[in-house]
This record gives C-alpha cells, structure tokens and sequence, in this order.
C-alpha cells in the first residue's frame, strides 16, 4: 500500500506558539537541566514531571524568564514578530509576564499581594496594562472571582483571610485576568488537601480548555499530570529522559525511570 | 565666595559660606541639575552630617545651602507657618551661616523652604520651592526593595501605585490619601511631592516657580522645572478632587485657603483657620475679617488690626 | 468501502526495565485492515494482547515497530510517528475508544460527561443536552443521577455513562474494549444496538467482547490474535 502519511498540511496551527532550544542551566558543576528542546503549540498543556531534584523547577524558571538560562533559546511566538525572551531587553520580558504569559507559584503568597485585598490583586495587571476606570477594573475583578469559585461579598477582603484552596484560586484568576497565551504552573496543587485539590483541578482544567491556553506544568503528581496534560517531559538528574502524549508516557512507558515512577503510585 | 574666619573676637566657629563646603555644594548642584533635566526622576546625592538630626530637615537645608547667594530672600515654613520652631531655627541658620535676608512674605522671597505646605500666594517666575522630603520614593509602602522600584520608575510600571488607589476606593469609598499624594511629572516620572496636603497638589501644576525636593536621610534629591505638568493620579470615573471646608477662615473669611482645625479652649470649641499663616495676616491686614476674628484677638491668639 | 484502519507489520515488546530488563514479547507481524461499516472482533484467550491491540490502535500503547495508518478527516496519518497534537486530534475527530472503565471527573455531572464530545465538535449546547440526555435515557441511567457526578454511581451506572459518552455522537472509528462486562441483559441488548447503529452509520469498528452473544450479533469479521503470537 502506497501512501502519503503525515502530510505537512495537517498540521492544525501555523508556528509554535514557544520554540525551546538546548536549554541548560548549570549551578557550578552540578547540572540544574540540561540542553532540552520541545516545541509548545497554542492550546497545548506540556507537564514536567519528576522526583524533586529533577530539574523540572529550575527547567521551569528557565522557560518562565525568571533565570537565565546558560545556554539554549526560549523563543515565544504570540505578538507580531518571535521574540527570544532572552536576548530582549528585561523591560520586554517583563511586559510580557503582565502580559501575554503569567506564572502561578507553588505558594499562593508568592504570587499574591496578602495586604491587597481580593479585587486588588485580580486588578493589577488590568492597571499594570493601562486601565484607569475604577467601575470597570472592579467588574472585571467580580467576573473573575466568581469565574475561579470566589463568592463577590469577598472582593475587598484580603487574601489572608482566605484558605490555602481560595488563595490559590485567587492567583489563578489574578493571573488569567489579563488574558495570557502561556501559562507556566509550579506544582499549583501543593501544599493542598486532596479534597481541596480535586476542586482546584477540574477548575484549571476547565479554564484551560474553554480560554484554549497553552500552558506548561511542572508536577510530582502523576494524577494531576493525567488530568490537566496532553504531553509529558520525565526528567531525570536535569535530562528529558522520555517525553510524548501522557497517556503514551503514563500507561507505556519505557525509560527504565519511567518505569519506576509510575510503579511507585497505587493508582493514577 | 565668603568665608567666616572670625578668627578675632567672634566666637563662631569656622564654616564654609551657607555651612556646606563648596565641593559638597558642587555636588548637590550637579545633581540638582540632573533632577532638574530629569523632571521627577530622584537623582542620588551623598547627603552629608547637618547639625541638626536626619529627618528634621536636612535633605532640603542642603538643597537650600547649595543654591543659596547673598542677594537672595529666603522664607521657611513649616506646616504652614513661619512662626514654628522649626522655621525658626532655620531661619535664623541661614541668617548666620549665609548672611541671608529672610522674609515672611511670600513674595519678597526668592528661596521659599518648606515643609506640609505650598503658600496660598501664587508662585512667581524666578521664585525657588525646596521642599523637605521624609520618603522619597512614592513606592516604598508598596514594595519594599530598592532595585525593584527603580526597575518601575525606569520602565514606568505604575500599576502597582494605581492598586493603592483602588484599594482606598473600594474600602472607603474615594481615595483617603490627603497628603503626599502620588503626582505624575511630566507624564514620565511617579513622585511623591512631599507630605504637603493633597490641597496643594494642583499649585504644581504648571507653575512659574522652580521646585527642589531635597531627602537627606533617604539620599535624594528630584525637582520640577518651570512650567511642567504635574498630574495628581486617579481614575477616570473617580477625578482627583482636593479638600473643602464647610466654612471660611474663623479670622480672615478666606474660603479658598487651607484651613487648619484649632482647638481653642478646654471645652471643646474649635475654630477653622488659615494655616498658610502669613496669608492670613496678610488677608486681615487687607480688612477681611472672619466670624471669630474679635474672639480670638480678645484671647490674644492674634492680634486684631482692626481694633483700635 | 473506504479502508479506515491499516496495520502494517506491527509488533509489541514490553521491556520490564526494573525487573532486570525482561523482555514480554506480545505479537509481531500483525497486518490487517478495517474498512468503514465493519466490525473486526478480535478473538484470541486472554492474554494473547488483544487489549493491548487495541490500545496500540488508539495511539495509547507504542508499538516496537511497524504502523498504523488512519484515515483521519479524509487523508491517511501514521499514528504511530504522528505528534502528540495530531493523535489528540485524531482522537478528538475520528477516533473513539469505549472502555467498561469512566475516568471519574471531579464535579462533573454524568449529562455534562456525555455532552462535552458533542460540545467539543462544535453542536450547539441545546442540541448537546437533548441528545445527551435522549442517549441516557436509552441507557436506562435513572433522570435523577443525570445531574450528578458519577463518582458515588455503581460500576454498572458508570459504564453506562461511559457508553453514552462514546455513542452520543460515534466517531468514524470506534476502538471497543468489553463494553458489556457487568451490564444486564436489557442493557447489553442497548449496547448492541448502539454499536450495529454505529456501524450502519459507517463507523468502523474494532472491538473485544467476551460475551459469546453479543461477538455474535456485532462481529461481520473475526481476527484471531494468536497468529501472530511471537515464538518466545
């Protein structure tokens, strides 16, 4: 049988929306990640798993724009020209984090502002980004508290007096306001009860599908991975050692570490 | 320049003309001079030892120092009045140290140190505001580390500022900042134009006068040029708006003056009065006479030029 | 008929990495091809690899070597080279997989679980509710549990749930893995129907039933796994 497979033109959208390049990070001799190279398209939701010390946080700092990387390219395509968030100037790179990318922090306090109240902290990017009109910064904020479970008699409280669950919606929806194409996650259900997790899981999942957001998310937990990915990096001692579709890594895998990794969860 | 050897019988010590030596004075002007290219941008400068403690002033006494010559006519106020311990002292500082004529009124001076307040009198071209600066940086209270807000100034992220004003709206209802309310210089720089009331904001709008902030604690010195917009912050649909009173000055019937609350016995009675002190005088000197102009003159808080 | 599965030389090795890198061959050599408006049954004892066949079909399973073209929106794809976007897309489009097991969503009702694939093709969510809840009622899922999560359902609910979810809007190829198990007979007969109606709709169909009956009235072709069975 004679046939054309895997055709060029099926490819669903023109250009990645975040082209890596041989990103490594050293911390003198030890090795933090080394040369990884993936391709995100708009829409897609990579996970980074792996045990602590994997590399998968630094990874994720590199990619983030939060540390420079010592070698490799992170080139994002979502305005008008591909910019290398790395040889741009910080003042781009930091528009571009109130802009079109935002980063929910393993700890809510190290997303939020904990003395500005709810509304505040889900208005800021609006203002980071211009907007000067109180009743409409105020609306936005109300639309998005209750888009992220957050009753609207809470909007001026601040998020101390919210539980670790509300706090981390919060952050969610305090990034998410301004519309970005990329988000990065550092382990957003840590440090969470399970009950409270599960919430916060289908809620992410949700969002991500219905606002199409690409999005990169770096977890231990084999559950949440099946839950909110579409593909998977294992890393292991700083190296992608298997990546694919998840279900492909999760239920065939074949990197000895693999392996290990999903024999060692009761059920995912 | 003039030194003060006073080596006979005076027993003054030796200083420098206007206290500082003149390579501090070069210094500060430098930076003056840079602040003054860079309108609300805050130029550091190495603040030297006053004799008197950081925070009483220091920041704009050196300011003051650096510019100071002997044609000119200085004034002091603090908290609007010429008459405070304060403006006293450094008052009679600069009488010493730079032989300088001082002045209460307003527009005899050239050189009008400050600090809370801007006169009621309209500025003039030629005129010289230095401010006393506690907290120069307007982000401080917002975030804490120095490089951060220095990355914000440079790149004129002031979302952050406009939070501080949201927040103030949603809890009370309107912005309760009432002085060293966030400017917009030239539509470039966020600054703080001192703990002057909200009242006086729009004096720096456009006006004739140069003004010098001096921080001698924190390090820093900012100005306005002549003729630069200073905008106070807000919202669109929450204008800044200044203060009013429901009533004029007790003593001399002014309505659009800032207006003081004093205490006048120990049963409660309160009066409203002008706190730009010389304004005041000036005003009842011109025959305007407030509701409790007599009262307060038969108490001998004022004195009544109308009495005979 | 238009061919909508072909394998071609297909073959599957587990190597167990922890356990001192044993190998578990499965099969080798496997071709065949599915037109659409078929049902293959792949026979075979159990733990011949028909389940991981059919997984292998669906992009879910690596095979060592060989591949698996899919006529995926009119144009032939390798799923096994293809990228993790194009599976998925394949899988969202053209390719169904109906398992006895439902991946219990948190908080999600048991109508909104059998509307999202018709939502996720574009159909206007009042024609998703009414053909959701049409597909349930035909599966005999009791009205109150329909808005529901079916993390407290019986297994029997679930399954029903699941199969609604697959048969509510059946995909060009329908990949089916003991779809019946713990279903009683009124509902087996449903799901028989369900698939024979997905068939004559032009679905083709790959499936693995344990219940002799039911392979019976589904299959219009048999593929025995065994055949291929590695010498080990």
């Amino acid at each position: 049988m004679n046939m054309q497979v895997n055709p060029q033109e099926l490819t669903l959208d023109p250009a990645p929306l975040l082209s890596v390049a041989g990103v490594s990070r050293f911390y003198g001799e030890r090795i933090g990640c080394a040369d990884v190279s993936f391709d995100l398209w708009p829409g897609e939701v990579l996970g980074i798993v792996g045990e602590s010390g994997s590399g998968k946080s630094t990874l994720l700092r590199c990619l983030a724009g939060i540390d420079r990387p010592d070698a490799g390219q992170v080139l994002f395509r979502g305005g008008a020209e591909p910019l290398d968030i790395y040889s741009v100037a910080e003042q781009e790179r930091r528009r571009l984090m109130r802009t079109a990318w935002g980063i929910v922090h393993q700890n809510p306090r190290d997303g939020l502002r904990m003395d500005v109240s709810a509304g505040g902290n889900v208005g800021e990017r609006l203002m980071d980004n211009g907007a000067r009109h109180y009743r409409k910064i105020r609306e936005a904020a109300l639309d998005w508290l209750q888009r992220v479970e957050i009753a609207a008699g809470r909007i001026d409280d601040r998020p101390r007096q919210f539980s670790g669950g509300m706090q981390q919606r919060l952050q969610i929806a305090r990034v998410l306001v301004s519309e970005p194409r990329l988000v990065f996650m550092d382990e957003p259900t840590g440090g969470l009860d399970v009950s409270v997790q599960a919430r916060l899981l289908d809620l992410l999942r949700v969002l991500v599908r219905d606002l199409g957001l690409a999005a990169i998310i770096v977890t231990h937990d084999l559950a949440v991975a099946r839950l909110l990915t579409d593909r998977l990096m294992v890393m292991k001692d700083g190296h992608v050692v298997e990546q694919g579709l998840t279900d492909q890594v999760l239920d065939d895998p074949h990197h000895a570490y693999t392996q290990l990794l999903t024999s060692a969860v009761l059920t995912v | 320049m003039t030194l003060h050897q006073s080596i006979t019988e005076d027993t003054k010590p030796a200083y420098n003309y206007a206290y500082l030596d003149e390579q501090t004075k070069r210094m500060i002007r430098r930076a003056l001079l840079k602040a003054v290219a860079v309108p609300g941008y805050q130029v550091p400068f190495g603040s030297r030892e006053m004799p008197l403690a950081r925070g009483w002033g220091t920041g704009g006494i050196q300011v003051t120092a650096a510019i100071i010559g002997p044609d000119d006519t200085l004034k002091v106020i603090d908290q609007g009045a010429d008459d405070t311990t304060n403006a006293v002292s450094i008052r009679r500082f600069f009488e010493r140290t730079a032989d300088a004529r001082t002045t209460e009124a307003t527009e005899e001076a050239t050189i009008i140190q400050t600090r809370h307040r801007i006169p009621e009198a309209p500025l003039k071209a030629g005129q010289i505001m230095v401010y006393q600066v506690p907290q120069p940086e307007p982000l401080r209270k917002l975030e804490p580390h120095e490089a951060e807000t220095r990355k914000m100034h440079a790149w004129a992220e002031y979302g952050l500022m406009q939070v501080k004003l949201y927040e103030n709206i949603a809890r009370f209802g309107e912005v309760t900042t009432t002085y060293d309310y966030p400017v917009m210089v030239n539509g470039r720089y966020v600054m703080a134009p001192s703990p002057i009331p909200k009242f006086d904001n729009p004096k720096m709008q456009m006006s004739p006068a140069l003004q010098l902030f001096g921080a001698g604690r924190e390090k820093r010195i900012y100005a306005v040029p002549p003729h630069t917009s200073v905008r106070s912050l807000d919202f669109e649909d929450h204008p800044f708006r200044i203060q009013s009173w429901n009533e004029p000055c007790a003593l001399c019937a002014a309505a659009d003056s800032y207006l003081d609350e004093v205490v006048i016995d120990d049963q409660g009675a309160r009066m409203f009065v002008c706190s730009d002190s010389h304004h005041c005088e000036t005003r009842r000197a011109e025959g305007h006479r407030g509701a409790m102009l007599a009262d307060a003159s038969a108490l001998h808080l004022v004195e009544d030029e109308a009495k005979p | 008929m238009t061919t909508m599965i072909h394998v071609e030389n297909v073959a599957k090795e587990f190597t167990l990495h922890n356990q001192g890198g044993v190998r578990l061959p499965v099969f080798d050599n496997v071709d065949f091809t599915v037109a659409a408006g078929e049902a293959l049954v792949l026979a075979g004892a159990s733990g011949a690899g028909k389940s991981s066949l059919l997984r292998i079909l669906y992009g879910n399973y690596r095979p060592t070597s060989g591949r698996i073209v899919i006529t995926h929106a009119g144009r032939p794809v390798d799923i096994v080279s293809a990228v993790p976007r194009t599976v998925l897309d394949i899988r969202r489009r053209t390719l169904g997989f109906v398992s006895q097991f439902l991946r219990v969503i948190p908080r999600v009702s048991a109508l909104d679980i059998v509307r999202d694939p018709l939502l996720a093709r574009g159909v206007s969510p009042e024609e998703a509710s009414e053909r959701a809840k049409a597909m349930l009622a035909r599966l005999n899922l009791p009205q109150r549990l329909w808005e529901l999560a079916p993390a407290t359902f019986s297994g029997g609910e679930q399954q029903r749930v699941n199969i609604a979810r697959s048969f509510v809007d059946p995909s060009p190829i329908m990949l089916i893995d003991e779809p019946t198990a713990s279903l009683d007979a009124g509902n087996r007969d449903v799901v028989v129907g369900l698939i024979a109606e997905a068939r004559e709709q032009g679905s083709a169909i790959v499936g693995i039933f344990h219940d002799e009956a039911v392979r019976e009235s589904v299959a219009t072709r048999y593929l025995d796994i065994t055949e291929f069975r590695k010498a080990a």
